[in-house]
């Protein structure tokens, strides 16, 4: 009963983090209509400008995110400027091909660049965990989790109080619509990009930190992890990606700490599956119909 | 024939199979990231077959295109209603799942002193039939072949048929199809098990091929590759993806120099190809083209050759 | 007001328009009519600048649209009520309304024509909040209609609004045409419902086939033969 009850723990402040990558995976996909294969990889070049700055000058946690947001942004808008932005609107497929092509190109210009198999990144804190009756609290993670949620709140409070907020919900409900209003379609989706990108870098930094290390294959990891969240909880939903993540989160850690780690990633799968063939608006996404990019 | 070329052109006719089975299900309008899942089923179900119960290569390979193609009826069903990005991703947690399976599969029998079979994350070695029984790598590389090239007749002909119509209907609008009478369930359980059973041959193939196979090969990279070959050989004919497969593998592997660079040149190229022609290089407009031509030009030639000696009509 | 001459569009090989020439009165209530497939709602979006035309002009007072993007065309006074209304379904009545008047920043007026929209559409006026993808097609019509009027357009377009609505809410909505227009706004309509529109149109005009094929008034033609070259084009109404 502990067990679960300090797993559960981990499992949201792990999943917070899940819930703001899918937060910027949603934001894509509900603009776009399109996945963007490439975020993870995206969040990967920003978490290497990160342990450059780390590794070579030094800097401090703050700066240290800074330069991850950064190179997120930049890597971001790189794959929207060649994979989305040039394509006809029936072109949804070639779209994410594109993308995943730009993930190779990203994975392999990351591992020329520093070769090694892992690199270091400061840590977000280095007291002793806070203890809780018997239950065990790792700062970091408490760092993770405050950070998250403040962030998801913030990206709530500029979708529904901004104008530039209204025009993002404008044309995730109707594009065409959207165009009609007068709203430049075009400008919104690439900052859209780039806000998703920056909510990533966010996200991927704090992971990072809690690791403190950075891998090639973080990209892939990252991609995963969101696009799981955010099918569960909803695709093009907001609340739906933070809940998908912290339901995400806590069914790994437990998993994990039950079975090991080739069941927390079998069991996260057969979840995903389950909701795609049971209920695939996911928890609090919308039907499907609406929201499907057109086929092939 | 020097053993690097046989290598090469051995791998370009395996994974050509996962390309076509790719191709057949974006034919009727759906992409899977998963394919990859039914060339690991086909895989371990023929280098089993061989390898733990002393089946002839033949044989193995019916078995593990049976196998994978039963599983790819099985997947098709509960994933019909699924359309677009969900079936897509659907497809991409079933290939995970099975990966995953895979890790956790042990299946291991003593032979002559030796445990032979899949042995979770380590992998199944020593599928040795191929050297066990003499089949020099050459004839291997024209097995593969004889077998692509029967996959491909049968395409074509798919192709030309009432059902490759049907499949293209429903690429197109299902709803539309669905009005005409076709039925749409039914016919796109039928693709996915067709495409399943093509990955399964590939596999089958391919666990002979390099005598080792593990789940670490099997993984979303394949499956997206798989995919993006018919995208970037165009989707307009069965010999895209063939197209794709040779451009990558091809292409690429021979030109040494840039190996370190070579998903850095591949991945931008597909991504500008795909700007210009987002249904590839064969895709059905110039496959619409080069049939008009080439009827062009055997009306032309027969009209020539049926010139009678006089001038009259 | 708006000036169209000899646009041509296209998809892909097809020409969808083929040389449409047409204007449009200031202050007036213009109808198009035509059978399905006739070009309307593509011209309907070429005007909006969703569509490119391979061919052709399109002047507002003067001012060259063509080639100008739909923010553009937005911001020189086009409105379009689409086909098939396209609300924005999860935001509420009130937003929907407010990203209407998106280019505009002068928050009073625009607070006071929310209100004149609630005026004029009072079943609106009851469902501030609700999401307007639960509202009925007829209330999605009018929010759709009100929406557009919020930018305060120079010529309001209008594609279809009595599709899929029952008799009652069509009469309601070409009321309210009617009544948007004694107040000054210029009104460019394309119908299938032929019996409603030429009951409110100053000019009307049949689309066949990408042309233009009568240009007058309501009256000049018996409305009998109007309704079946509106339904079924000009060969069929002929044989």
């Amino acid at each position: 009963m502990i067990d679960l009850v300090q797993n559960t723990l981990d499992g949201v402040m792990i999943g917070s983090s899940y819930g703001l990558l899918a937060l910027g995976f949603t934001l894509i996909f509900g603009v776009m209509r399109r996945l963007d294969l490439a975020y993870g990889p995206s969040i990967m070049i920003g978490g290497y400008f990160g342990t450059v700055l780390y590794l070579y000058y030094g800097a401090g946690p703050l700066a240290v995110a800074s330069a991850v947001v950064l190179g997120a942004v930049i890597a971001g808008i790189y794959v929207e400027r060649l994979c989305f932005a040039p394509m006809k609107a029936g072109a949804a497929i070639a779209s994410m091909v594109s993308s995943f092509a730009i993930w190779m190109q990203l994975e392999q210009a990351a591992i020329l660049v520093l070769p090694r198999h892992t690199y270091p990144f400061p840590p977000l804190a280095t007291v002793a965990p806070l203890e809780f009756g018997p239950f065990l609290v790792r700062v970091d993670h408490l760092i993770m989790l405050v950070c998250a949620l403040a962030l998801a709140a913030a990206v709530h409070l500029a979708l529904y109080h901004t104008r530039f907020g209204l025009a993002l919900r404008a044309i995730i409900g109707s594009p065409v619509a959207a165009h009609l209003v007068g709203i430049n379609v075009r400008t919104a989706v690439l900052l859209t990009f780039a806000g998703a990108s920056a909510v990533g870098g966010a996200a991927g930094f704090l992971v990072l930190a809690v690791d403190q290390q950075v891998t090639p294959m973080f990209g892939m990891w990252a991609t995963l992890k969101g696009l799981i969240a955010m099918m569960i909880g909803g695709l093009g939903s907001v609340p739906g990606a933070v809940v998908g993540g912290l339901l995400l989160g806590i069914v790994e850690v437990n998993s994990q700490w039950y079975f090991g780690p080739q069941i927390r990633d079998l069991v996260a799968y057969v979840v995903l599956f389950a909701f795609l063939v049971v209920r695939p608006r996911g928890l609090l996404g919308r039907a499907p119909e609406p929201a499907m990019p057109p086929k092939a | 024939m020097d053993d690097y070329l046989i290598g090469v052109l051995s791998n370009i006719g395996v994974i050509s199979f996962v390309a076509l089975s790719a191709y057949l299900l974006l034919l009727t309008g759906e992409i899977s990231f998963g394919q990859q899942a039914f060339f690991a089923i086909g895989a371990y179900a023929a280098g089993i077959a061989t390898a733990l119960w002393g089946w002839s290569l033949a044989a193995a390979l019916v078995w593990g295109a049976a196998v994978s193609g039963g599983a790819a009826l099985l997947v098709g069903v509960p994933t019909l209603r699924l359309h677009g990005l969900y079936f897509a991703i659907a497809t991409l947690a079933f290939a995970e799942m099975v990966r995953i399976l895979f890790e956790l599969f042990r299946y291991q029998i003593s032979i002559d002193g030796e445990l032979i079979g899949p042995n979770g994350t380590d992998g199944f070695r020593n599928i040795r039939y191929i050297f066990d029984h003499n089949i020099d790598a050459f004839q291997f590389l024209l097995l593969i072949y004889s077998l692509l090239a029967a996959a491909m007749l049968g395409l074509l002909l798919l192709e030309r048929s009432r059902l490759g119509v049907i499949f293209r209907m429903i690429g197109q609008d299902e709803t539309l199809a669905e009005l005409q009478g076709i039925p749409v369930a039914r016919r796109k359980v039928l693709a996915a098990g067709i495409a399943g059973t093509l990955a399964g041959i590939g596999g089958g193939l391919y666990a002979h091929l390099t005598t080792y196979v593990e789940p670490r090969i099997f993984d979303i990279m394949l499956g997206v590759h798989s995919l993006a070959y018919g995208l970037i050989g165009g989707l307009g004919t069965a010999f895209g993806p063939l197209l794709g497969v040779l451009i990558d593998i091809g292409l690429l592997e021979s030109i040494r120099a840039l190996a370190g660079y070579r998903m850095i040149i591949f991945g931008g190229l597909v991504a500008l190809l795909l700007i210009v022609r987002p249904r590839g290089l064969l895709d059905e407009m110039v496959v619409h083209k080069i049939g008009r031509g080439w009827r062009r030009v055997s009306l032309w030639a027969r009209r020539s050759s049926l010139k009678p000696r006089g001038n009259s009509a | 007001m708006l000036d169209i001459s000899d646009l041509v569009t296209a998809y892909g090989k097809i020409d969808a328009l083929k040389g449409v020439s047409l204007q449009v009165e200031t202050g007036k209530i213009t109808c198009l009519l035509g059978p399905n497939g006739a070009g309307k709602t593509t011209l309907m979006m070429t005007i909006a600048g969703l569509l490119h035309p391979r061919r052709g002009s399109i002047r507002l007072a003067g001012t060259e649209l063509v080639g100008l993007s739909p923010a553009r065309i937005v911001a020189h006074g086009i409105a379009l009520v689409p086909e098939n209304r396209l609300v924005f379904p999860q935001m509420s009545v009130r937003e929907n309304l407010l990203a209407g008047a998106y280019q505009r920043n002068d928050k009073v007026s625009i607070d006071a024509d929310l209100k004149r929209m609630y005026a004029l559409f009072p079943r609106l006026n009851e469902r501030t909040e609700q999401l307007a993808g639960t509202l009925s097609g007829g209330e999605q019509q009018m929010l759709a209609v009100a929406r557009a009027l919020m930018s305060r357009p120079r010529v309001l377009l209008m594609d279809e609004p009595s599709l899929g609505l029952a008799p009652l809410v069509v009469t309601e909505i070409f009321n309210i045409v009617r009544d948007l227009n004694r107040d000054g706004t210029t009104i460019f309509l394309v119908e299938q419902n032929a019996h409603m529109a030429l009951q409110v149109a100053h000019r009307f005009l049949l689309m066949e086939q990408g042309r233009i094929t009568f240009r007058g008034m309501p009256g000049q033609l018996a409305e009998d033969e109007v309704i079946q070259r509106a339904y079924l084009g000009t060969r069929r109404a002929a044989g």
